[in-house]
């Protein structure tokens, strides 16, 4: 799983553009699973499991991420950019980027010396901020990067510290990750798996993708903040890296069912699988256009704690992956069995 | 060697203000197929080749900007200050790379604070340094193992190529020099010289400087040149307060320098048809000229710079072109 993790972070995916991904997984998933692209071109996968399901179960990640959007160049050749999805500015300064074409640049910035003394500790706004390719004028950028070219971080997988991975995007390849896995393995049950598009502009493929599914149950599997770092204060900490998924009651997008929120950490605690409890409210995904498709959707999410989220170094344990996953498995069977 | 093979080889070497051993092993290495090179005590990397005439000098500083670890906090984060001028509004979320005991190297991410936890006010600024930390991934008892107080902390090396011959990269402040004195020495090679040329790399320079304050007094040079970098156009940044990347080699011409060095090296420029832009500062340069020229007795010193976007982040930007302008103007005034 990690090695398909490693090279799904490899494919640049920003929302809107994420024909390179889902290919990827296709080729993967073909002798596994039935599947289809629907019209936003959210990826639905059938997996047939050794039972039938009293209850059709979804579960869904999002194979987008977050990025940069090219939208003009400067006389001098220096590319302006949006953000696709939310990310800081305070992150995106002295960056390597690369574009979905491959061409590689870097976002600028004033040298510190020449700085006036309130200028030096100054958030940036992203209309400020600007992608230096080398190029000496407009055309020869927008030769190399058309408008509407999107990028990302320049910044691959990489196994950090103790039992941790780091990188970009990991929002959320590790539920995709999941989910591919599941797929190749043997199931118990028959699920419906949604690779879905568009999450970080407002969760807008999972919308069609629960439309034509129209499941019972959904299980969204994400990547969410861990604030466990120093100086913040334990109550503010949302989850910890190393203490397994994340269950969710409630965030900006969804008021959870609580008896489903309890059945998560139960079937956890019954079957040796490290959760805790998503300690905060905050934070949005898939599950705020599923849980109101159609006529409603019974719907959980289970995240990996993650650190440093929507930056170029998103920060997660493995085990918690693992954990993850085993917990969207067995909750997945106990929802088909309901 | 081309140009950008020289730099990627320097720039590989880590040498953070007052650590610089294997950046000055890696530019000795280098430098030792031209002439006689020592390691000085300083950490100073000294060449000197014999010929008639005046000791010239070419400088440039060996160090780079950087962090230093301060302490291991009992959650097993790493705080630490800056080593020489890094810049605050690059560091969250930041790759760095602690250069731990025996300097194995160990991968670090600057923390940043996710948005939820940021008051309104909080977001229009950088936190201070005192507020970050260095996330390496282990706990206090097992960072302790590897890494302790006073150990440097650079920014992850990167080295890559944009359009033009322009490459981006850690440290070419002032590998960049390094690498523009080193193509220096290779175009005068088997030339007879009307000098004795001495070459220095010198420690120090984010810092204290002393590098090439010790540097300058030993060898006691009857004129020198020191190369670095300095700034190049971008946006928001005054025109009249930088060069133009691709512009050529940037001559300085500043009270600090001697006119009449500042003076030949145009001349010599112009008369060899090598690309060239004048810089001209008010008062000091802010490089080691500064403490070369007042080294000793006094050194008449020229100042000659590359032409750097970004500079302390991890992505400076410059062009090959721009060295190879320095290194022929160098060459030129020591033949």
């Amino acid at each position: 799983m990690l090695d398909l993790l490693r090279q799904m972070s490899e494919i640049i995916s920003a929302s809107g553009k994420e024909k390179c991904l889902r290919d990827f997984i296709i080729e993967r998933i073909k002798p596994h699973a039935e599947y289809e692209v629907d019209p936003l071109g959210n990826l639905l996968v059938f997996k047939k499991g050794k039972n039938r399901a009293k209850n059709k179960v979804m579960l869904a990640a999002h194979i987008d991420e977050v990025g940069i959007i090219v939208c003009f160049a400067e006389k001098s050749g220096f590319l302006r950019f949006a953000t696709v999805g939310g990310i800081d500015p305070k992150v995106l300064l002295g960056r390597e980027i690369v574009f979905e074409n491959g061409v590689k640049g870097v976002t600028g910035l004033a040298p510190v010396h020449l700085l006036k003394e309130d200028e030096k500790n100054k958030a940036p706004e992203i209309s400020d901020l600007y992608i230096d390719i080398g190029a000496n004028s407009d055309t020869e950028a927008l030769n190399a990067v058309p408008l509407g070219t999107t990028g990302t971080f320049a910044q691959k997988l990489e196994e950090f510290g103790d039992g941790l991975v780091a990188g970009r995007a990991l929002d959320d390849r590790i539920g995709a990750a999941i989910m591919l896995d599941l797929i190749r393995s043997e199931t118990e049950y028959d699920l419906t798996l949604a690779f879905t598009v568009q999450e970080e502009v407002g969760a807008r493929g999972a919308a069609a993708a629960a439309f034509s599914i129209a499941p019972d149950y959904a299980i969204v599997l994400e990547a969410t903040t861990a604030a466990d770092i120093i100086d913040v204060p334990e109550h503010k900490q949302v989850c910890k890296l190393k203490n397994g998924a994340a269950v969710s009651f409630m965030d900006n997008s969804t008021v959870y069912p609580m008896e489903l929120y309890e059945l998560a950490l139960k079937v956890a605690e019954d079957n040796g699988i490290k959760a805790q409890p998503k300690a905060a409210v905050a934070g949005g995904n898939d599950s705020g256009s599923i849980h109101k498709s159609g006529k409603g959707v019974r719907t959980i999410t289970l995240s990996v704690p993650c650190r440093y989220i929507h930056s170029q170094n998103c920060v997660s344990a493995v085990s918690d992956i693992y954990e993850t996953r085993a917990l969207a498995e067995k909750l997945g069977y106990t929802f088909a069995n309901a | 060697m081309e140009i950008k093979d020289i730099l990627e080889k320097l720039t590989s070497a880590n040498g953070v203000s007052g650590d610089e051993g294997e950046a000055a092993r890696t530019a000795a290495d280098i430098l030792s197929a031209y002439m006689p090179v020592k390691i000085e005590k300083s950490g100073n990397v000294v060449g000197f080749l014999k010929g008639e005439g005046p000791i010239i000098m070419l400088e440039a500083h060996l160090d780079q900007i950087g962090l230093v670890v301060t302490n291991i906090d009992k959650s097993g984060f790493i705080r630490f200050t800056k080593c020489g001028g890094a810049d605050i509004r690059v560091l969250p979320a930041a790759n760095v790379t602690v250069i731990g005991k025996d300097k194995k190297e160990i991968d670090g991410i600057v923390i940043s604070t996710p948005p939820h936890l940021s008051k309104d006010e909080d977001r229009k600024k950088f936190k201070s340094l005192d507020e970050l930390a260095i996330d390496v991934g282990l706990s206090c008892e097992e960072a302790s193992k590897i890494i302790s107080p006073g150990d440097r902390v650079v920014y992850k090396k990167s080295f890559g190529s944009l359009m033009n011959g322009r490459l981006y990269g850690t440290s070419f402040d002032d590998r960049a020099g390094v690498a523009s004195v080193l193509r220096a020495v290779d175009l005068i090679k088997d030339k007879k010289l009307g000098c004795s040329l001495c070459v220095l790399f010198a420690t120090l320079e984010e810092t204290t400087g002393g590098g090439a304050a010790v540097g300058a007094f030993s060898e006691q040079p009857d004129e020198s040149i020191s190369v670095d970098v300095s700034f190049a156009d971008s946006p928001g940044v005054p025109e009249h307060k930088t060069g133009k990347l691709g512009g050529g080699v940037m001559i300085g011409i500043a009270p600090t320098l001697d006119s009449e060095i500042s003076n030949k090296l145009i001349e010599i420029a112009r008369a060899k048809n090598i690309k060239y832009q004048t810089e001209v500062m008010g008062g000091h340069t802010s490089t080691n000229a500064d403490k070369i020229s007042v080294s000793g007795k006094g050194v008449k010193t020229g100042l000659l710079s590359v032409p750097l976007r970004n500079m302390h982040s991890a992505v400076e930007v410059l062009e090959i072109d721009d060295i190879e302008a320095v290194a022929q103007l160098m060459a030129e005034y020591v033949l």
